[in-house]
């Protein structure tokens, strides 16, 4: 067993640490005032090449290890970049990019990754259904093959990005009768008739990142849409939804960073009753246990994105345990920051409350807390 | 970086893990419930010498004794894992024998202590270290109990608590002060001058022998004395040890418990099912679960930061510290919470586990002294912008 980091995975964190605080972190407060997509930041993410770090260099990518890729998202997370920038991230890399990188042809490979590795196109991933969340055989999305053409009809909810991506990877049934094995996949691309958003939604947290609800109404694609083998939509999902369990969570234990040092720097100038807070043992406490908190998460992440560089495609298990203590501990690290902040930290000029709000996402998205329990009980 | 373990480290791990069968299980067992000295092999002095003694052979000694190995670290936590799953007395009782007056006199004995050191590593004779003082630890009060230079020796006088193997201990390292240095005092067991308290009750680790000692103007000999030291290295050292066996300590709690409520979940029916098929039992399952898995990750890496010198290891370790003491409690609740009536029952793994887990927060560096710590270090590397 080995927890060192290369030279070039340190050198590379601080490279994105020392970028986003500069470039992206100082707009991010507006852009979640007015629950507004940062074009801006994007764009300058895309030139820093963190849109497709773990792509191969031919299709536009970084050619990164993930364990490089969760360190740059940790890294963003630290710097005080939002949640939702950092939610729209990993669905555009993550779950849109990466599926048609894994499962597409060649033709697919080059017309989607280097545009969406640029940030020239933005991507996003449709599974979730008003009637189908972690539950994925009950969607009801239909894909009807018609000649050299899939016909889909149905919608999807909370999709990350849906109202401003080029291109979605979307999940249907081409066969409802099958069960998972009757889930495919499918590359719909933004202007295509038929597909339609219908709204984005208003949310609590994330909110620079347009969620949105997707509409198929006798949505004709090309038969060449198909994105990897008919049928095996479920197995894919699976594989995309570890992603959600491992560099997805990298940014929340970078906020709790974020956290911790905003917090130890205002406790030491923060005086009452004439002297600094950070001289009291239940504020010392707060940080305490902030950064044990922190510590604890960081292993878990790191072990999934381990597992996926040494190849091990399915690590279920292992992404539950994450995805599980992230969502149910990592709430604690940001209240009490806002509490530590007191009055400040109920204000959005602290950015603390911004966190707290952002971090309430951890134990809903990619599969609730509840999910991750019966996952865990199920596979322990 | 890699989570999985070297074929070295898993092949120690396996050697270590072999040693439990049927028959040590037993003797562990009794562990528990055993009277000190009986004088006939069943006692808990004879059964703790055999089970260190079967842990020196099958190698488990070999590593991390001492300063100069303290790059073997991360192999030792998965061994003290390994023991605390089989048993957490047992692991006390060697550890404080093997790496912490081992380590002591590996670190600092040299000369005559050599052949000591040897008997301790192979399992010939039992070690304790006598660190805390009923007024406070050292360095925080600089200790009470102190050395006054005599002759070719010292006379000692103080009073020591908590010292883990010290009813059945052949030696014993005391610490003190000599003219405001710290110093260790070796003395034995019937020493003039030395006595050694009643083994005390204990919550938890029933099978692990604890007393007072008191020195009374006790002689011990220049050769028997590490010290006056220069600096307080050793007693960080001490206590860097002490908490990495109490980190293992709490993970075998969290692993026995865990294991035991997940076996019977499967095994104990209700409403014509098993009760593991109720969410609110797998749920229950699924916490312990994680948080014994977190624990692990974040104790190999306290073990690996120390192992490899990192900067920040002090602070990863009370963090380990920390949250596997929490977690293990935590677990050990939850798991009798599903045995429920079964659990409360006296000398089930999951009854021992709930009682021995409150240990680990208090002994060692308290969950309150190493929040303090971490709290200092957190405002130390973030000043005032």
């Amino acid at each position: 067993m080995d927890f060192a980091l290369t030279e070039e995975q340190v050198m590379f964190r601080d490279q994105v640490l020392k970028f986003a605080k500069k470039e992206i972190a100082p707009r991010c407060q507006e852009h979640d005032l007015k629950a507004e997509f940062d074009w801006e930041a994007w764009r300058k993410m895309g030139e820093f090449g963190l849109l497709g770090l773990h792509f191969p260099e031919e299709l536009g990518g970084g050619g990164a290890d993930v364990m490089t890729s969760v360190l740059a998202a940790e890294a963003l997370g630290e710097a005080g970049v939002d949640g939702g920038l950092t939610l729209s991230l990993g669905a555009h890399t993550y779950l849109c990019a990466d599926t048609i990188f894994r499962h597409g042809t060649e033709e697919q490979k080059k017309r989607y990754v280097p545009r969406l590795a640029s940030g020239e196109w933005v991507g996003c991933m449709g599974l979730t259904e008003p009637g189908a969340g972690s539950d994925a055989a009950s969607l009801k999305t239909r894909a009807i093959r018609q000649g050299d053409a899939w016909v889909l009809n149905g919608g999807k909810i909370f999709i990350t990005n849906g109202s401003i991506a080029q291109v979605a990877v979307i999940y249907a049934k081409t066969n409802p009768d099958a069960g998972h094995a009757g889930i495919s996949a499918f590359i719909v691309e933004k202007g295509t008739p038929g597909f339609s958003v219908s709204r984005n939604l208003h949310k609590m947290g994330c909110r620079t990142s347009p969620t949105s609800v997707l509409s198929f109404d006798d949505c004709v694609i090309p038969a060449e849409n198909l994105l990897g083998v008919e049928g095996n939509g479920f197995f894919m999902s699976m594989q995309t939804v570890e992603w959600d369990r491992s560099t997805l969570l990298a940014p929340f234990i970078g906020a709790v960073a974020f956290c911790l040092e905003r917090s130890a720097r205002y406790a030491q100038e923060r005086v009452q009753f004439g002297r600094p807070i950070a001289s009291f043992q239940a504020i010392r406490r707060k940080l305490a246990d902030m950064k044990i908190f922190m510590e604890a998460a960081r292993s878990l992440v790191y072990r999934i994105a381990w597992c996926k560089d040494q190849g091990r495609p399915v690590n279920h298990l292992e992404a539950a345990v994450a995805k599980l203590f992230m969502g149910d501990w990592s709430l604690a690290p940001a209240n009490d920051a806002v509490n530590l902040h007191g009055g400040y930290g109920y204000c959005h000029e602290y950015d603390m409350e911004r966190v707290f709000r952002d971090s309430r996402l951890a134990p809903i998205g990619g599969g609730t807390s509840e999910v991750q329990r019966v996952l865990i009980s199920r596979l322990m | 970086m890699n989570f999985d373990w070297t074929k070295d480290e898993a092949e120690l791990i396996k050697r270590v893990a072999g040693l439990w069968d049927e028959a040590a299980l037993a003797d562990l067992a009794a562990l528990e419930t055993a009277a000190l000295e009986t004088g006939d092999g069943s006692d808990l002095a004879a059964l703790t010498r055999k089970q260190i003694g079967r842990l020196a052979e099958a190698g488990a000694f070999a590593v991390a004794v001492g300063p100069s190995a303290k790059a073997e670290t991360l192999r030792w936590m998965a061994l003290m894992e390994n023991v605390a799953q089989a048993s957490g007395s047992l692991l006390l009782a060697a550890e404080s024998s093997v790496r912490l007056f081992g380590g002591l006199l590996a670190g600092w004995g040299g000369g005559p202590l050599a052949n000591l050191l040897g008997q301790v590593v192979s399992g010939e004779a039992i070690g304790a270290l006598a660190l805390s003082e009923p007024g406070g630890n050292q360095p925080q009060t600089g200790g009470r109990t102190q050395g006054r230079k005599e002759g070719d020796g010292y006379r000692v006088t103080g009073t020591k608590g908590f010292v883990a193997n010290g009813p059945m201990a052949d030696m014993i390292a005391v610490s003190g002060q000599v003219e405001g240095k710290t110093a260790f005092f070796l003395v034995q067991p019937g020493q003039e001058g030395v006595k050694i308290g009643p083994r005390m009750a204990t919550l938890g680790y029933n099978g692990l022998a604890v007393s007072t000692l008191d020195l009374d103007h006790a002689f011990v000999p220049a050769d028997r004395v590490i010290g006056p030291l220069a600096d307080d290295e050793a007693v960080r050292f001490l206590h860097t040890v002490q908490d990495l066996i109490l980190v293992a300590a709490s993970l075998g709690v969290m692993i026995r418990t865990h294991n035991e409520a997940n076996a019977y979940s499967r095994t104990y029916h209700r409403g014509a099912k098993p009760i593991y098929s109720h969410q609110e039992v797998r749920f229950k399952l699924a916490d312990t679960f994680t948080l014994m898995q977190t624990s692990q990750l974040l104790a190999y890496r306290a073990a690996w930061f120390q192992a490899t010198g990192e900067k920040e290891a002090p602070v990863l370790i009370h963090a380990a510290k920390v949250f596997t003491a929490e977690a293990a409690e935590k677990v050990s609740s939850l798991a009798m919470q599903i045995l429920a009536g079964r659990g409360y029952v006296m000398g089930n793994p999951v009854e021992r586990g709930y009682r021995e887990a409150k240990f680990a927060a208090l002994a060692g560096t308290t969950s309150e002294v190493a929040r303090m710590s971490i709290a200092e270090d957190v405002l130390r590397r973030f000043p005032v912008a």
